[in-house]
């Protein structure tokens, strides 16, 4: 906890716990299999912060960010979440049109 | 899902496969020099590649016809699509359905000859792109990302390695589990049967006893004149270089202060020779554009080549770019024939586009039935057909 500051009132106890040692290690998971948000540049900018290094056309790079969940706030998870999103559409450059937004489920 | 390749598809290729070897062994009367050269063909090693693509299909290309000698439906969904072949080449084990379950399927007739579903009860199992065969194909390994999906939380459990019997036939079960550190994508085998699994760093495990060592330090290395490596990769390469390698990316210091204003970034590869074990990281040019994934020219290891939006090669004695071209789409994976004078380049979409190694000239592309390829790896080898 380091390297954070704590913001608000949550924040603030689970940095005293932290501190108190009442809270487990964490254990982080692979940081493509568990649909962890990275913070990695690559899709709307490159590493150099401009589009030319992004992958060309932006469809050639849909399901190698989709089938690993590798960015899952832009680009639907089809590892565990929306596993059928792109199953009508085996090809992302000419199916692009069947592939639809997706929302947050309400399970209540 | 499995469309079980049908019946009359396995049976068609079953007798094109046994109609090939008739006719490598009795050339018919009246058609014996026609037959001879046929069976000469079929006989003579050449090259081809393995690779799979939506929606699960694993295909077998024959290089030098260019074109698809097979194509093998597989059940479930597609993902990663990680080939791992058997030392005879006939077989391909392929990681699968949404990144959890194994198939050991035959490339010729598409017989699916072994299983395993990881997932198993309340645990889902993932494993990104790690799966190998051992030297003597008796064992698949397979690095396995555990979690207990429990009804009010899901619980990580510890990573590890799986063993299974590749005689054990369908809906196998691991016959050995080791502890294994997190974060592995890919995965190789030694001659002596070491494991060697990349992840933060680069490991070694004992395969019998599941001792685990550092092999290759790679975020871990503490250089103070460089920076921590960066390193993405889910392509295991380097087969026909008998070698596992992985590019990563770097800023090089001038000095002490490590000011990254004046630093120098640069790509550079980690490689472990299997057949000795021994271990190399080099710089090889400047960090000019984003690579997913770059090998050494069989038979020259100076000449480096990189793929994503252009198929860079460089000269690694030099550390500099020597050619460059831009290519009609983004590819993933870079693979190269077994005598180094062509480069294959996979992913992404469904097509392989084949270019000249000396000149970067584009030769053809192949062109996969189906979707897109994806995060799939592309497997090259030798062998008659």
């Amino acid at each position: 906890m380091k390297h954070l500051k704590p913001l608000n009132e949550k924040a603030h106890l689970i940095d005293q716990a932290s501190r108190q040692g009442e809270v487990d290690e964490v254990v982080a998971m692979q940081t493509v299999a568990g649909c962890t948000a990275t913070t990695d540049p690559g899709w709307e900018v490159d590493m150099f912060g401009g589009v030319a290094g992004l992958c060309q056309p932006m469809e050639a790079d849909l399901y190698g960010c989709a089938d690993p969940c590798w960015w899952p706030a832009q680009v639907p998870d089809v590892m565990v979440t929306y596993p059928d999103w792109a199953g009508e559409a085996p090809s992302a450059g000419k199916d692009w049109r069947k592939l639809d937004a997706v929302f947050p489920e309400d399970d209540s | 899902m499995c469309r079980d390749n049908s019946l009359y598809d396995r049976a068609a290729r079953v007798a094109r496969v046994a109609a090939l070897a008739v006719l490598a062994a009795v050339p018919l009367a009246g058609c014996a020099e026609k037959g001879d050269q046929a069976a000469e063909a079929a006989a003579a090693p050449g090259d081809f590649l393995v690779v799979m693509n939506r929606p699960n299909k694993l295909n077998l290309v024959d290089l030098k016809q260019r074109k698809v000698a097979n194509t093998c439906d597989l059940p479930g969904d597609f993902g990663p699509g990680t080939v791992a072949m058997s030392p005879d080449n006939r077989t391909a084990y392929v990681l699968t359905n949404r990144f959890e379950n194994i198939y050991g399927v035959d490339v010729d007739t598409c017989e699916i000859r072994f299983s395993a579903r990881q997932s198993q009860g309340d645990e889902r199992v993932k494993s990104i792109s790690s799966i190998a065969v051992s030297p003597d194909g008796k064992e698949v390994y397979t690095h396995q990302n555990p979690t207990r999906l429990l009804i009010d939380r899901y619980e990580v459990q510890d990573a590890r390695i799986a063993v299974f019997d590749t005689s054990a036939g369908l809906d196998a079960k691991p016959v050995r589990t080791f502890p294994a550190p997190r974060q592995i994508t890919i995965m190789a085998v030694g001659k002596d049967g070491t494991l060697y699994m990349g992840g933060r760093d680069i490991y070694a495990m004992n395969m019998q006893t599941g001792a685990t060592t550092v092999a290759l330090k790679s975020q871990s290395l503490n250089d103070p004149m460089e920076s921590q490596r960066d390193s993405l990769t889910v392509w295991p390469l380097g087969d026909i270089n008998n070698e596992m390698v992985r590019m990563y990316s770097a800023a090089r210091y001038k000095d002490a202060t490590q000011d990254l204003a004046t630093a120098d970034w640069v790509w550079g590869f980690e490689r472990v020779d299997l057949a000795t074990g021994a271990v190399e990281s080099k710089v090889f040019g400047p960090l000019e554009v984003v690579l997913f994934s770059g090998m050494a020219r069989p038979s020259d290891p100076n000449q480096f080549y990189g793929v994503l939006t252009q198929l860079k090669k460089f000269d690694v004695a030099a550390r500099k770019e020597v050619k460059s071209v831009d290519l009609d789409h983004s590819y993933y994976c870079i693979n190269f024939s077994t005598d180094g004078s062509e480069v294959y380049l996979a992913g992404t979409f469904n097509d392989i586009a084949v270019y000249n190694a000396d000149t970067l000239e584009k030769l053809a592309n192949i062109q996969l039935t189906g979707g897109d390829m994806s995060l799939a790896n592309s497997r090259v080898f030798s062998r008659a057909l």
